[in-house]
């Protein structure tokens, strides 16, 4: 009947909020200057070495056992046999073959279940942590650590999404925390219009310009209320810092040998593209690739999309880990939900948020860990169940910062950062 | 969890507002002193006696101008302002600006964000909207006429139905969201974001019901688009009550008849079969049909009424959010007994009055405009906080797209530029389209984004810097700001110039001083350094919000 269904999200405003003081109320509706932490200090302390995030998301649903949990032989298999990897005894897909020899440096859970089996809710509820409902709209992922981290020292967005299609400034994502924490996402790994500097404009004359506007700026907000001149100037100064970086955009200056090694392939174009983003300080990447739904024709639709993504992602982990930057990058590669082990009447799987799986690695994670496991037909979990709550717990944990006792400040009303009733999963830490 | 104590406010103007409890209607009495009056009373109060200072002229010009005619002010008619000595000059300039041309395509422009979110655009919602707004049509007329649907008499008021239209269109992959029909009209007529209430009873807000959301669907349950041609719409027979139960307790039946939030049920009469249709169905012409019983003609009797109180406060919160930069009720579409407003009274008074004066709106807006509460200034006294709905000290507004747009223009143009609709020749129409769609694209939000608050982007800082069109603005060119500026050799006349017309005020002597140093530190190219003195005025806060 109703095709637009509550979403939790959608509850803008908790009583408690509403009620609140006036400073709390006023707040709450500008730009800027929102949701401080209520220990500021933490992102101070992590700027020792600041940490980062690559965040692969793999939009529709990657089937867990075409990839990181295959049943081969049994009544749901499918076609596809499993292959041993770097970890005596752990075996995953044989579309794999490149992650297959990664396994010791990669952490992986084959328990994960969670709430919901809509894109439409799920992609956000997911990657919102699917908190307790408060009544508020959580950031997603890539905003809360832009948030907890901080932007780091490079001057650019906090938080950058390469994704095939359209860019922009996906403000939604930030949900409470405002605006300024949402994602400058990067349509086809291209720039934003109007990055270059006009050539009409020498860059002594921009960078005057520039000072004269911040002096502006700086007279006028000396007897106004802060938060349009903060705003104001953040954007400008993100735009001078991504100005400066160019180079970032321009894929003439990757040799031709990093193309083969990720693949000539959109994702793999799009992931080398998140590489150097990574490289040039950004705190949080989300490279997304899009097409996962394989309602119809599963296997072959796996057969396409998988091994693109096992060659770029093993090519991604080597080079973090040939910069030195592995250690201090959390790397994760997920969808919305697992797909169903049924095989439905189009050769297809359809959505399965019972018992599926997530890859990640790097920072703060035990390498090699294996953590969970379904059951022999690959329908449900087979012990303990993690929901996405468990596995915010437990990125925060590996990035440093203590999920149980930061927490937001939403004008006045201090939000946890992951689920209440969750926690971080020990196995999966370092 | 940590104390929600009083904010920091100084004493003097400490706001407390629970201690408003009682929430006293004047009513419309004759002889009570003019709304302004009574409204500055009301906003006034918790000052004391001491109520903080008014904007300067310069200040409330520009504001003024913004609001009511959607564009700054050029530099003669800043200076003219000044220089004026009147003591009513304040009161001819809004007289001034409400009888203006400029006035419906302003009124226009901020009905048709507020109603339409940036969905898309269509020529004859713009014209029925800047007619009716030169017309001064009533709110609950205009109500009445976009909730019918019809087209009226010779299509007269084919454009009123853009806003079912468009919103019964497919979007993308997205089905027909008339879910999301039904929460607009909620939201946007009544103050009331059901949204949360179609599927349970809302689980925050005790006044949402899934039955007032329900009962609201009902109206246009039977609506749709008339496929084929240009869009119109369909509206079939409404036969039965509307059966429903919440997610919670799906054994709960319940059902509803068209019926507004809080009102009475609309009772679907029974009709004999084959005599439904005032217009029957042709199928030959290809035309749905005239039902006898209309919901949505119910809905558009029903709802834009005097004794329909959400009407009244919605309409009331919006007004006072377009002049006040902050709604009475925030967020405004969340009207409910726990969030109440900042002034209770103020907000019962304006609506009150908006009813009385047969919601007349030109009128209220005179009225807010002629308020000290809307003339006081955004400068907020050294070491103090005033929270934003105190209300005691101005709140910064965004501008929106439109705003921005002829403002840049009317700035780095010719003197009187911009401040006409452009009428003197194609050439000029199509180069201001060509920028207004330019600015759209790099200023409007996303579409179904409502645009309530300042919330600049990367996208737009960048479109401000290297834009072609911003970029070729400021090329010395006929007596545009940077020809007028680079003959000038006096520093501080060259300030003047720039600052009136950017700023629309004089500069300060400190501003003058860094002008002219600027200036001399760039001898080696006069013409490029004035460029950037306007650019950096042009992308400065003080430019990009109404203060």
């Amino acid at each position: 009947m109703h095709q637009s269904l509550c979403k939790p999200w959608e509850h803008r405003l908790s009583r408690r909020q509403l009620l609140g003081t006036a400073g709390a109320a006023a707040g709450a509706l500008t730009v800027g200057g929102l949701g401080g932490l209520v220990q500021p200090t933490v992102a101070d302390a992590m700027k020792r070495k600041h940490k980062q995030v690559l965040f692969i998301w793999l939009d529709g649903g990657l089937s867990q056992l075409e990839s990181w949990d295959p049943k081969p032989n049994t009544q749901f298999g499918g076609p596809f046999r499993s292959i041993a990897t770097s970890i005596p005894g752990v075996q995953i897909s044989e579309l794999m073959p490149r992650m297959a020899t990664k396994m010791h440096q990669i952490a992986l859970i084959r328990s994960v279940c969670t709430q919901d089996n809509s894109h439409s809710a799920g992609v956000a509820r997911i990657q919102r942590g699917d908190p307790k409902n408060r009544g508020v709209t959580y950031p997603y992922f890539g905003s809360a650590v832009a948030k907890l981290l901080g932007p780091g020292d490079s001057g650019l967005p906090p938080y950058v999404w390469v994704k095939p299609g359209s860019g922009g400034f996906i403000h939604q994502d930030a949900g409470f925390l405002g605006a300024k924490y949402g994602s400058l996402a990067f349509g086809d790994g291209k720039p934003p219009e109007n990055l270059l500097r006009h050539k009409a404009v020498s860059q002594r004359d921009d960078e005057e310009r520039n000072e004269l506007r911040a002096a502006a700026n700086k007279r006028f907000a000396e007897k106004r209320r802060p938060e349009a001149n903060d705003a104001n100037s953040y954007v400008y100064d993100v735009a001078q810092a991504l100005m400066r970086r160019q180079d970032l955009f321009d894929e003439s200056k990757v040799p031709a040998k990093d193309w083969d090694r990720y693949g000539r392939t959109e994702f793999g174009r799009h992931l080398l593209i998140g590489r150097r983003m990574l490289e040039a300080g950004i705190t949080f990447v989300k490279v997304n690739s899009y097409g996962w739904d394989t309602h119809g024709d599963n296997f072959n639709g796996h057969r396409s999309l998988v091994p693109k993504v096992d060659q770029a992602v093993a090519a991604l982990i080597d080079d973090l880990i040939d910069r030195g930057l592995y250690a201090s990058t959390l790397v994760i590669m997920m969808s919305e939900f697992g797909r169903t082990p049924r095989i439905n009447g189009h050769v297809g799987r359809d959505h399965w948020p019972e018992a599926w799986s997530v890859m990640m690695g790097g920072c703060g994670l035990k390498a090699g860990a294996v953590v969970g496991k379904t059951n022999a037909l690959g329908t449900f979990v087979a012990g303990d169940e993690h929901d996405i709550g468990h596995l915010f717990h437990t990125w925060f944990a590996a990035l440093g910062i203590d999920s149980k006792q930061e927490e937001y400040d939403n004008n006045g009303q201090p939000l946890p950062i992951a689920h209440d009733d969750c926690h971080a999963i020990k196995e999966l830490l370092a | 969890m940590r104390p929600l104590g009083c904010c920091g406010v100084s004493p003097r103007w400490c706001v407390c507002l629970f201690a408003i409890a009682l929430t006293l209607s004047f009513g419309v009495v004759t002889g009570a002193p003019p709304l302004r009056e009574r409204i500055d009373e009301i906003i006034e109060r918790p000052a004391n006696g001491i109520p903080p200072p008014l904007a300067n002229d310069a200040e409330f010009l520009r504001r003024a101008y913004l609001d009511l005619r959607g564009v700054i002010p050029g530099a003669a008619e800043a200076r003219e302002f000044l220089a004026d000595k009147s003591p009513d000059k304040r009161t001819k300039l809004i007289d001034r600006l409400l009888a203006a041309p400029e006035y419906p395509r302003r009124m226009r422009e901020v009905f048709s964000v507020m109603l339409m979110e940036r969905l898309g655009a269509d020529a004859a919602w713009d014209q029925y909207l800047e007619e009716s707004f030169k017309a001064n049509k009533p709110w609950d007329a205009l109500v009445r006429e976009i909730l019918r649907g019809d087209e009226g008499e010779n299509g007269a008021l084919r454009g009123s139905m853009f806003f079912y239209t468009k919103r019964l269109e497919n979007y993308g992959q997205n089905p027909v969201d008339k879910d999301g029909l039904a929460r607009d009209i909620g939201r946007l007529f009544l103050g009331m974001d059901l949204q949360c209430a179609a599927c349970h009873n809302h689980l925050f807000i005790k006044d949402y019901k899934q039955q007032d959301y329900q009962g609201l669907f009902a109206f246009i349950e039977a609506t749709s688009l008339q496929p084929g041609g240009k869009p119109s719409l369909l509206e079939g027979l409404l036969t039965k009550r509307r059966e429903f139960n919440s997610v919670f307790k799906p054994d709960e039946k319940h059902a509803t008849g068209p019926r507004l939030p809080g009102g009475e049920e609309v009772a679907i009469p029974v009709l004999k079969k084959g005599e439904e249709f005032a217009v029957p169905p042709d199928p030959r012409k290809r035309t749905g049909g005239v039902p006898k019983f209309s919901p949505r003609r119910e809905l558009a009797e029903r709802l834009p009424r005097p004794d329909n109180a959400a009407f009244k406060r919605n309409i009331a919160n919006r007004l006072w959010w377009l002049m006040m930069g902050r709604g009475l009720v925030e967020p405004l579409d969340q009207h409910h007994s726990e969030n109440p407003p900042s002034h209770p009274e103020a907000l019962a008074l304006l609506g009150d009055e908006l009813a009385a004066m047969k919601f007349d709106m030109k009128v209220v807006l005179r009225e807010l405009a002629l308020s000290r509460t809307y003339q006081r200034t955004s400068t907020i006294p050294a070491g103090q906080k005033v929270p934003r709905e105190t209300f005691l000290v101005a709140n910064e507004k965004a501008l929106s797209a439109e705003q921005l747009a002829r403002s840049v223009m009317q700035a780095t143009g010719p003197v009187g530029h911009a401040a006409r609709v452009p009428s003197d020749g194609h050439a000029s129409r199509v180069s201001h389209e060509k920028a207004l769609a330019d600015f759209l694209k790099a200023f409007a939000n996303p579409p179904r984004d409502p645009e309530i608050e300042f919330r600049p982007s990367v996208k737009a800082a960048l479109f401000m810097s290297n834009s072609d069109l911003v970029v070729s603005w400021l090329e010395p060119k006929d007596g545009n700001l940077t020809d007028r500026l680079s003959k000038m050799s006096d520093a501080r006349q060259l300030a003047e110039e720039l600052y009136l017309s950017v700023l629309s005020r004089l500069p300060t002597e400190e501003e003058t001083s860094a002008l002219a140093a600027y200036l001399a530190k760039r001898q080696d190219n006069r013409v490029q350094a004035v460029k950037n003195l306007a650019w950096s005025l042009l992308a400065s806060t003080e430019f990009c919000v109404n203060h």
